[in-house]
Protein backbone atom coordinates (compact mmCIF):
# COMPACT_ATOMS: atom_id res chain seq x y z
CA UNK A 1 0.00 0.00 0.00
CA UNK A 2 1.61 3.57 -1.06
CA UNK A 3 1.19 6.12 1.31
CA UNK A 4 -1.03 7.83 -1.36
CA UNK A 5 -3.74 5.27 -0.58
CA UNK A 6 -2.93 4.68 2.92
CA UNK A 7 -3.25 8.49 3.87
CA UNK A 8 -7.01 8.58 1.55
CA UNK A 9 -7.94 5.56 3.62
CA UNK A 10 -7.15 7.13 7.11
CA UNK A 11 -8.74 10.29 5.55
CA UNK A 12 -11.88 8.61 5.74
CA UNK A 13 -11.32 8.20 9.67
CA UNK A 14 -10.16 11.35 10.12
CA UNK A 15 -13.56 13.21 8.87
CA UNK A 16 -14.71 10.61 11.56
CA UNK A 17 -12.87 11.94 14.10
CA UNK A 18 -13.31 15.77 13.27
CA UNK A 19 -17.17 14.60 13.84
CA UNK A 20 -16.91 13.13 17.05
CA UNK A 21 -15.13 16.07 18.28
CA UNK A 22 -16.71 18.70 16.76
CA UNK A 23 -20.28 17.60 18.08
CA UNK A 24 -18.93 16.47 21.89
CA UNK A 25 -18.18 19.64 22.03
CA UNK A 26 -21.62 21.13 20.16
CA UNK A 27 -23.11 18.75 22.85
CA UNK A 28 -21.48 18.90 26.18
CA UNK A 29 -20.41 22.83 26.63
CA UNK A 30 -24.24 23.69 27.05
CA UNK A 31 -24.87 20.58 28.77
CA UNK A 32 -22.29 21.38 31.02
CA UNK A 33 -23.85 25.03 31.51
CA UNK A 34 -26.50 23.20 32.78
CA UNK A 35 -25.25 20.82 35.19
CA UNK A 36 -22.91 23.47 36.59
CA UNK A 37 -26.10 25.21 37.16
CA UNK A 38 -27.45 22.24 38.95
CA UNK A 39 -24.09 21.42 41.28
CA UNK A 40 -24.37 25.45 42.23
CA UNK A 41 -28.32 24.83 43.21
CA UNK A 42 -29.69 25.62 46.56
CA UNK A 43 -32.50 22.78 46.18
CA UNK A 44 -30.60 19.92 48.36
CA UNK A 45 -31.74 17.01 46.08
CA UNK A 46 -30.96 18.75 42.46
CA UNK A 47 -27.20 19.33 43.95
CA UNK A 48 -26.63 16.25 45.37
CA UNK A 49 -27.86 14.10 42.35
CA UNK A 50 -25.68 16.27 39.98
CA UNK A 51 -22.72 15.74 42.41
CA UNK A 52 -23.42 12.14 41.70
CA UNK A 53 -23.37 12.45 38.06
CA UNK A 54 -20.16 14.31 37.98
CA UNK A 55 -18.46 11.99 40.26
CA UNK A 56 -19.56 9.22 38.03
CA UNK A 57 -18.47 10.52 35.16
CA UNK A 58 -15.32 11.77 36.06
CA UNK A 59 -14.35 8.65 38.23
CA UNK A 60 -14.64 6.06 35.90
CA UNK A 61 -12.91 4.99 32.50
CA UNK A 62 -14.64 7.31 29.14
CA UNK A 63 -13.52 3.53 27.48
CA UNK A 64 -15.93 2.08 30.36
CA UNK A 65 -18.63 4.37 29.62
CA UNK A 66 -18.88 3.57 26.19
CA UNK A 67 -19.04 0.12 26.76
CA UNK A 68 -21.88 0.75 29.21
CA UNK A 69 -24.03 2.82 27.01
CA UNK A 70 -23.09 0.62 24.09
CA UNK A 71 -23.78 -2.71 25.34
CA UNK A 72 -25.71 -2.30 28.42
CA UNK A 73 -29.16 -1.64 27.00
CA UNK A 74 -29.38 -4.73 25.76
CA UNK A 75 -28.11 -6.84 29.06
CA UNK A 76 -30.48 -4.52 31.02
CA UNK A 77 -33.60 -4.01 28.93
CA UNK A 78 -33.07 -6.38 25.92
CA UNK A 79 -32.59 -3.55 23.26
CA UNK A 80 -30.36 -2.69 21.02
CA UNK A 81 -28.97 0.46 20.16
CA UNK A 82 -27.39 -0.19 16.90
CA UNK A 83 -25.59 2.70 16.35
CA UNK A 84 -22.42 3.01 17.44
CA UNK A 85 -21.82 6.35 16.26
CA UNK A 86 -24.58 7.58 18.33
CA UNK A 87 -23.34 5.79 21.34
CA UNK A 88 -19.72 7.44 21.08
CA UNK A 89 -21.18 10.89 20.69
CA UNK A 90 -23.87 10.61 23.86
CA UNK A 91 -21.01 8.55 25.95
CA UNK A 92 -18.46 11.64 24.94
CA UNK A 93 -20.96 14.97 25.21
CA UNK A 94 -22.25 13.19 29.18
CA UNK A 95 -18.27 12.64 29.75
CA UNK A 96 -17.22 16.13 28.82
CA UNK A 97 -20.38 17.59 30.04
CA UNK A 98 -19.01 17.20 33.17
CA UNK A 99 -15.86 18.36 33.11
CA UNK A 100 -16.93 21.38 31.84
CA UNK A 101 -19.56 22.26 34.47
CA UNK A 102 -17.12 22.01 37.11
CA UNK A 103 -14.76 24.44 34.81
CA UNK A 104 -17.71 26.63 34.16
CA UNK A 105 -18.30 26.35 37.97
CA UNK A 106 -14.64 27.57 38.84
CA UNK A 107 -15.37 30.38 36.48
CA UNK A 108 -18.40 31.89 38.23
CA UNK A 109 -17.68 31.11 41.65
CA UNK A 110 -14.88 33.29 41.62
CA UNK A 111 -16.50 36.34 40.59
CA UNK A 112 -16.79 38.69 43.75
CA UNK A 113 -20.37 38.97 45.72
CA UNK A 114 -19.90 42.47 45.77
CA UNK A 115 -20.94 42.75 41.91
CA UNK A 116 -24.30 40.85 42.48
CA UNK A 117 -25.22 43.13 45.40
CA UNK A 118 -23.70 46.72 42.89
CA UNK A 119 -25.57 44.91 39.74
CA UNK A 120 -28.97 44.50 42.81
CA UNK A 121 -28.60 48.15 43.78
CA UNK A 122 -28.44 49.18 40.05
CA UNK A 123 -31.82 47.75 39.18
CA UNK A 124 -30.42 44.47 37.38
CA UNK A 125 -32.71 41.61 37.30
CA UNK A 126 -30.55 37.98 38.02
CA UNK A 127 -30.73 36.93 34.20
CA UNK A 128 -29.58 40.08 33.42
CA UNK A 129 -26.90 40.22 36.00
CA UNK A 130 -25.95 37.27 34.76
CA UNK A 131 -25.50 37.41 30.97
CA UNK A 132 -24.01 41.05 30.74
CA UNK A 133 -22.01 41.26 33.99
CA UNK A 134 -20.92 37.61 35.17
CA UNK A 135 -20.64 35.78 31.98
CA UNK A 136 -18.33 37.91 29.89
CA UNK A 137 -15.91 37.78 33.23
CA UNK A 138 -16.10 33.81 33.43
CA UNK A 139 -15.70 33.41 29.68
CA UNK A 140 -12.55 35.20 30.17
CA UNK A 141 -11.46 33.24 33.23
CA UNK A 142 -11.72 29.99 32.31
CA UNK A 143 -10.44 29.91 29.33
CA UNK A 144 -7.18 28.53 29.25
CA UNK A 145 -8.72 25.68 30.99
CA UNK A 146 -11.57 25.15 28.50
CA UNK A 147 -8.41 24.99 25.90
CA UNK A 148 -7.14 22.07 27.82
CA UNK A 149 -9.94 20.10 27.81
CA UNK A 150 -10.69 20.80 23.77
CA UNK A 151 -6.89 19.67 23.18
CA UNK A 152 -7.84 16.35 25.60
CA UNK A 153 -11.11 15.90 23.45
CA UNK A 154 -8.98 15.93 20.71
CA UNK A 155 -6.47 12.88 22.00
CA UNK A 156 -9.86 10.85 23.37
CA UNK A 157 -11.27 10.62 19.86
CA UNK A 158 -9.40 7.35 19.76
CA UNK A 159 -11.05 5.56 22.55
CA UNK A 160 -14.22 4.98 20.36
CA UNK A 161 -12.20 2.18 19.14
CA UNK A 162 -13.70 0.33 22.43
CA UNK A 163 -17.24 -0.62 20.38
CA UNK A 164 -15.38 -0.88 17.26
CA UNK A 165 -16.03 2.68 15.78
CA UNK A 166 -14.33 3.10 12.60
CA UNK A 167 -12.88 6.27 13.33
CA UNK A 168 -9.37 7.25 12.17
CA UNK A 169 -7.29 5.55 14.69
CA UNK A 170 -9.00 1.93 14.73
CA UNK A 171 -8.42 2.61 10.51
CA UNK A 172 -4.43 3.15 11.22
CA UNK A 173 -4.20 0.08 14.05
CA UNK A 174 -5.98 -1.97 10.69
CA UNK A 175 -3.75 -0.92 8.32
CA UNK A 176 -0.81 -1.04 10.67
CA UNK A 177 -1.98 -5.09 11.14
CA UNK A 178 -2.43 -5.49 7.60
CA UNK A 179 0.63 -3.99 6.05
CA UNK A 180 2.86 -4.88 9.13
CA UNK A 181 3.65 -1.21 8.93
CA UNK A 182 4.29 1.61 11.75
CA UNK A 183 3.55 4.67 9.02
CA UNK A 184 -0.14 4.45 10.12
CA UNK A 185 0.77 5.11 13.79
CA UNK A 186 2.95 7.96 12.54
CA UNK A 187 0.04 9.51 9.94
CA UNK A 188 -2.10 9.39 12.98
CA UNK A 189 0.45 11.30 15.59
CA UNK A 190 1.01 14.01 13.32
CA UNK A 191 -2.85 14.46 12.68
CA UNK A 192 -3.52 14.61 16.33
CA UNK A 193 -0.81 17.25 16.91
CA UNK A 194 -1.70 19.07 13.78
CA UNK A 195 -5.21 19.30 14.89
CA UNK A 196 -4.19 20.59 18.40
CA UNK A 197 -1.98 22.98 17.31
CA UNK A 198 -4.98 24.34 15.64
CA UNK A 199 -6.73 23.97 18.79
CA UNK A 200 -3.89 25.83 20.32
CA UNK A 201 -3.72 28.85 17.82
CA UNK A 202 -7.26 29.41 18.11
CA UNK A 203 -7.97 29.51 21.28
CA UNK A 204 -4.98 31.94 21.70
CA UNK A 205 -6.73 34.40 19.55
CA UNK A 206 -9.38 34.33 21.53
CA UNK A 207 -7.68 34.58 24.43
CA UNK A 208 -5.76 37.80 22.87
CA UNK A 209 -9.01 38.87 21.74
CA UNK A 210 -10.88 38.79 25.20
CA UNK A 211 -8.21 40.64 26.78
CA UNK A 212 -9.18 43.98 26.29
CA UNK A 213 -8.79 45.51 29.63
CA UNK A 214 -5.05 44.26 29.55
CA UNK B 1 -51.86 13.45 -21.40
CA UNK B 2 -51.94 14.81 -17.85
CA UNK B 3 -54.57 11.47 -16.68
CA UNK B 4 -52.13 9.23 -18.45
CA UNK B 5 -48.83 10.57 -16.49
CA UNK B 6 -51.04 10.22 -13.57
CA UNK B 7 -51.35 6.79 -13.90
CA UNK B 8 -48.25 5.95 -14.97
CA UNK B 9 -46.81 7.61 -11.49
CA UNK B 10 -49.48 6.02 -9.93
CA UNK B 11 -48.78 2.33 -11.32
CA UNK B 12 -45.31 3.28 -10.78
CA UNK B 13 -45.96 3.76 -6.80
CA UNK B 14 -47.53 0.30 -6.56
CA UNK B 15 -44.55 -1.73 -8.91
CA UNK B 16 -42.55 -0.23 -6.15
CA UNK B 17 -44.58 -0.88 -3.56
CA UNK B 18 -44.81 -4.73 -4.89
CA UNK B 19 -41.35 -4.87 -5.11
CA UNK B 20 -40.46 -3.73 -1.65
CA UNK B 21 -43.03 -6.08 0.18
CA UNK B 22 -42.49 -8.69 -2.29
CA UNK B 23 -38.85 -10.23 -0.64
CA UNK B 24 -37.10 -8.95 2.26
CA UNK B 25 -33.48 -8.58 1.62
CA UNK B 26 -31.94 -10.24 4.63
CA UNK B 27 -28.63 -8.51 5.66
CA UNK B 28 -25.89 -10.83 7.11
CA UNK B 29 -23.63 -9.26 9.88
CA UNK B 30 -20.25 -11.00 9.56
CA UNK B 31 -18.03 -9.98 12.95
CA UNK B 32 -14.78 -10.27 12.72
CA UNK B 33 -11.56 -8.58 14.06
CA UNK B 34 -9.97 -6.32 11.19
CA UNK B 35 -6.41 -6.91 12.63
CA UNK B 36 -6.47 -10.41 11.63
CA UNK B 37 -4.52 -11.03 8.55
CA UNK B 38 -5.23 -13.44 6.38
CA UNK B 39 -8.68 -14.12 7.56
CA UNK B 40 -10.30 -11.00 7.88
CA UNK B 41 -8.35 -7.47 7.01
CA UNK B 42 -8.12 -4.25 5.36
CA UNK B 43 -6.86 -5.06 1.94
CA UNK B 44 -4.71 -2.28 -0.14
CA UNK B 45 -7.88 -0.64 -1.24
CA UNK B 46 -8.96 0.01 2.12
CA UNK B 47 -11.61 -2.76 1.65
CA UNK B 48 -12.35 -5.51 4.24
CA UNK B 49 -11.28 -9.08 3.20
CA UNK B 50 -9.70 -11.69 3.99
CA UNK B 51 -10.69 -15.69 3.44
CA UNK B 52 -12.98 -15.95 5.44
CA UNK B 53 -14.56 -12.90 4.65
CA UNK B 54 -14.49 -13.49 0.89
CA UNK B 55 -16.06 -17.23 2.09
CA UNK B 56 -18.94 -15.19 3.83
CA UNK B 57 -19.44 -13.23 0.56
CA UNK B 58 -19.89 -16.55 -1.33
CA UNK B 59 -22.87 -17.60 1.65
CA UNK B 60 -24.32 -14.60 0.97
CA UNK B 61 -24.47 -15.02 -2.53
CA UNK B 62 -25.49 -18.39 -2.43
CA UNK B 63 -28.87 -17.55 0.16
CA UNK B 64 -29.62 -13.97 -1.26
CA UNK B 65 -28.59 -12.15 1.77
CA UNK B 66 -26.92 -9.16 1.97
CA UNK B 67 -23.23 -9.28 3.07
CA UNK B 68 -21.90 -6.72 5.68
CA UNK B 69 -18.69 -6.76 6.88
CA UNK B 70 -18.49 -5.43 10.94
CA UNK B 71 -15.52 -4.88 12.17
CA UNK B 72 -15.59 -5.47 15.80
CA UNK B 73 -13.26 -5.00 19.55
CA UNK B 74 -12.06 -8.65 19.52
CA UNK B 75 -12.45 -8.08 23.56
CA UNK B 76 -16.28 -7.37 22.96
CA UNK B 77 -16.97 -10.02 20.52
CA UNK B 78 -19.41 -11.84 22.94
CA UNK B 79 -21.45 -8.52 23.52
CA UNK B 80 -21.33 -7.82 19.81
CA UNK B 81 -23.27 -11.51 18.65
CA UNK B 82 -25.78 -11.72 22.32
CA UNK B 83 -27.12 -8.18 21.32
CA UNK B 84 -27.36 -8.68 17.72
CA UNK B 85 -24.98 -6.24 16.34
CA UNK B 86 -23.58 -9.22 14.42
CA UNK B 87 -24.86 -12.56 13.10
CA UNK B 88 -21.50 -14.85 13.76
CA UNK B 89 -18.04 -14.37 14.53
CA UNK B 90 -16.40 -15.37 11.35
CA UNK B 91 -12.62 -14.70 11.87
CA UNK B 92 -10.22 -17.71 12.86
CA UNK B 93 -12.32 -18.17 15.44
CA UNK B 94 -11.40 -21.24 17.46
CA UNK B 95 -13.98 -23.84 18.92
CA UNK B 96 -11.61 -25.57 21.28
CA UNK B 97 -12.10 -24.88 24.41
CA UNK B 98 -15.45 -22.96 23.52
CA UNK B 99 -17.49 -25.39 22.58
CA UNK B 100 -20.24 -24.53 25.18
CA UNK B 101 -20.41 -20.96 24.83
CA UNK B 102 -21.29 -20.78 20.77
CA UNK B 103 -23.52 -22.79 18.09
CA UNK B 104 -20.22 -24.16 16.13
CA UNK B 105 -20.45 -24.91 12.11
CA UNK B 106 -18.22 -27.59 11.17
CA UNK B 107 -15.01 -27.13 11.68
CA UNK B 108 -13.11 -25.54 8.62
CA UNK B 109 -9.37 -24.90 9.10
CA UNK B 110 -7.37 -27.09 11.14
CA UNK B 111 -5.02 -24.89 13.18
CA UNK B 112 -2.36 -24.64 15.84
CA UNK B 113 -1.02 -22.49 18.08
CA UNK B 114 2.59 -21.71 17.64
CA UNK B 115 5.54 -19.94 19.07
CA UNK B 116 7.48 -17.52 17.21
CA UNK B 117 10.62 -16.28 17.96
CA UNK B 118 13.43 -14.63 16.60
CA UNK B 119 16.06 -17.04 14.56
CA UNK B 120 19.30 -16.38 16.16
CA UNK B 121 17.44 -16.23 19.96
CA UNK B 122 18.89 -19.77 20.67
CA UNK B 123 15.44 -20.80 21.26
CA UNK B 124 14.67 -24.49 19.80
CA UNK B 125 12.11 -26.00 21.50
CA UNK B 126 8.99 -25.06 24.25
CA UNK B 127 11.66 -26.23 27.17
CA UNK B 128 13.71 -23.12 26.08
CA UNK B 129 11.37 -20.39 27.10
CA UNK B 130 12.27 -20.76 30.72
CA UNK B 131 12.61 -17.90 31.97
CA UNK B 132 12.38 -15.59 28.67
CA UNK B 133 9.21 -12.75 28.62
CA UNK B 134 6.29 -14.39 25.97
CA UNK B 135 3.30 -12.45 24.05
CA UNK B 136 0.43 -13.47 23.15
CA UNK B 137 -3.10 -11.64 22.61
CA UNK B 138 -5.77 -10.64 24.73
CA UNK B 139 -8.60 -12.72 24.96
CA UNK B 140 -7.01 -15.18 22.16
CA UNK B 141 -7.13 -19.08 21.92
CA UNK B 142 -3.37 -18.85 21.73
CA UNK B 143 -3.74 -17.57 25.77
CA UNK B 144 -6.14 -19.99 26.68
CA UNK B 145 -4.19 -22.97 25.85
CA UNK B 146 -1.38 -21.54 27.25
CA UNK B 147 -3.06 -21.03 30.43
CA UNK B 148 -4.89 -24.41 30.27
CA UNK B 149 -2.64 -26.73 28.92
CA UNK B 150 0.55 -25.41 29.68
CA UNK B 151 0.47 -24.11 32.88
CA UNK B 152 3.58 -25.94 34.25
CA UNK B 153 5.42 -24.14 31.29
CA UNK B 154 4.04 -20.90 31.77
CA UNK B 155 4.66 -20.79 35.62
CA UNK B 156 8.57 -21.05 34.36
CA UNK B 157 8.22 -17.56 32.05
CA UNK B 158 9.65 -14.50 33.17
CA UNK B 159 6.07 -12.77 32.00
CA UNK B 160 3.42 -13.83 29.68
CA UNK B 161 2.56 -10.27 28.03
CA UNK B 162 -0.93 -9.83 26.83
CA UNK B 163 -1.22 -7.81 23.87
CA UNK B 164 -4.23 -6.04 21.90
CA UNK B 165 -3.20 -6.87 18.61
CA UNK B 166 0.02 -8.90 16.87
CA UNK B 167 1.71 -5.85 15.20
CA UNK B 168 2.83 -4.57 18.79
CA UNK B 169 3.54 -7.96 20.00
CA UNK B 170 6.04 -8.25 16.72
CA UNK B 171 7.18 -5.04 16.81
CA UNK B 172 8.54 -5.86 20.50
CA UNK B 173 9.86 -9.09 19.25
CA UNK B 174 11.57 -7.29 16.69
CA UNK B 175 12.88 -4.92 19.37
CA UNK B 176 14.14 -7.50 21.59
CA UNK B 177 11.91 -6.37 24.84
CA UNK B 178 10.18 -10.20 24.45
CA UNK B 179 11.64 -13.23 23.45
CA UNK B 180 8.76 -15.06 21.66
CA UNK B 181 5.31 -14.92 20.51
CA UNK B 182 2.36 -17.26 20.80
CA UNK B 183 -0.36 -17.21 17.72
CA UNK B 184 -2.32 -19.58 15.10
CA UNK B 185 0.19 -20.68 12.64
CA UNK B 186 -1.62 -19.17 9.82
CA UNK B 187 -1.25 -15.62 11.21
CA UNK B 188 2.22 -16.32 11.85
CA UNK B 189 2.95 -17.23 8.35
CA UNK B 190 1.40 -14.05 6.93
CA UNK B 191 3.53 -11.79 9.75
CA UNK B 192 6.45 -13.46 8.60
CA UNK B 193 6.08 -13.57 4.89
CA UNK B 194 4.91 -9.51 4.88
CA UNK B 195 8.48 -9.29 7.37
CA UNK B 196 10.82 -10.87 5.59
CA UNK B 197 13.81 -13.11 7.47
CA UNK B 198 14.96 -13.36 10.91
CA UNK B 199 11.95 -14.48 12.69
CA UNK B 200 11.02 -18.62 13.13
CA UNK B 201 8.41 -20.89 13.79
CA UNK B 202 9.11 -23.69 16.74
CA UNK B 203 7.86 -27.30 15.44
CA UNK B 204 6.61 -28.28 18.29
CA UNK B 205 2.76 -26.57 18.53
CA UNK B 206 1.13 -25.77 22.03
CA UNK B 207 -2.30 -26.76 20.54
CA UNK B 208 -3.63 -28.22 17.52
CA UNK B 209 -7.38 -26.64 17.22
CA UNK B 210 -9.92 -25.93 14.66
CA UNK B 211 -11.67 -23.02 13.38
CA UNK B 212 -14.85 -22.85 12.52
CA UNK B 213 -18.25 -19.99 12.08
CA UNK B 214 -19.29 -18.90 15.80
CA UNK B 215 -23.17 -18.27 16.45
CA UNK B 216 -25.32 -17.27 19.31
CA UNK B 217 -25.93 -20.53 21.71
CA UNK B 218 -29.13 -21.58 20.00
CA UNK B 219 -29.26 -20.12 16.91
CA UNK B 220 -29.36 -23.85 14.76
CA UNK B 221 -31.79 -21.64 11.46
CA UNK B 222 -29.36 -19.78 10.88
CA UNK B 223 -26.34 -22.16 11.34
CA UNK B 224 -27.66 -25.01 9.17
CA UNK B 225 -28.25 -21.67 6.50
CA UNK B 226 -24.70 -20.87 6.29
CA UNK B 227 -23.38 -24.87 6.88
CA UNK B 228 -25.56 -25.63 3.56
CA UNK B 229 -24.23 -22.72 1.64
CA UNK B 230 -20.35 -23.48 2.53
CA UNK B 231 -21.01 -26.81 1.71
CA UNK B 232 -21.76 -25.75 -1.97
CA UNK B 233 -18.47 -23.57 -2.01
CA UNK B 234 -16.77 -26.21 -0.99
CA UNK B 235 -18.15 -28.15 -3.69
CA UNK B 236 -17.95 -26.50 -6.44
CA UNK B 237 -14.26 -25.53 -5.98
CA UNK B 238 -14.25 -21.87 -4.66
CA UNK B 239 -12.99 -23.37 -0.94
CA UNK B 240 -10.01 -24.64 -2.50
CA UNK B 241 -9.59 -21.42 -4.38
CA UNK B 242 -10.01 -18.92 -1.86
CA UNK B 243 -7.25 -21.33 0.45
CA UNK B 244 -4.67 -21.07 -2.16
CA UNK B 245 -5.05 -17.41 -2.83
CA UNK B 246 -4.58 -16.75 1.27
CA UNK B 247 -2.19 -19.17 1.26
CA UNK B 248 -3.47 -21.60 4.13
CA UNK B 249 -4.35 -24.67 1.79
CA UNK B 250 -2.08 -26.86 3.86
CA UNK B 251 -4.37 -25.77 6.95
CA UNK B 252 -7.90 -26.05 5.57
CA UNK B 253 -9.70 -29.27 6.67
CA UNK B 254 -12.82 -29.14 4.17
CA UNK B 255 -13.53 -31.07 1.15
CA UNK B 256 -9.93 -32.99 1.05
Amino acid sequence: MSFGTMFLQMGAGMGKSLLIFALTLLFSMPLGMIVAFGRMSKNKIIQTAVKFYISVMRGTPLMLQLLVIFYGPYYLFGMNIGSRFAAVIVGFSLNYAAYFAEIYRSGIQSIPVGQYEAANVLGYSKTQTFMLIILPQVIKRILPAVTNEIITLVKDTSLAFAIAYQEMFTIGKQIAASQTSFLPFVIAGVFYYVMNLMVAFAMDKAEEKLSYYR
Amino acid sequence: MKKFLALLSVSALVLSMTACGGKEEKTFKVGFDAEYPPYGYMDENGEYTGFDLELAQGVCEINGWTYEAVPINWDSKDMELNSGNIDCIWNGFTINGREDDYTWSVPYVDNSQVIVCAENSGIASLADLEGKVVGVQAASAALDALNNDHADLVATFEDLQEFGDYNSAFVELQAGSIDAVAMDVGVANYQIKSRGEGFMVLEEAISVEQYGIGFKKGNDELKDEVEEALMKLVDDGTFAELAEKYEISDLVCLGN
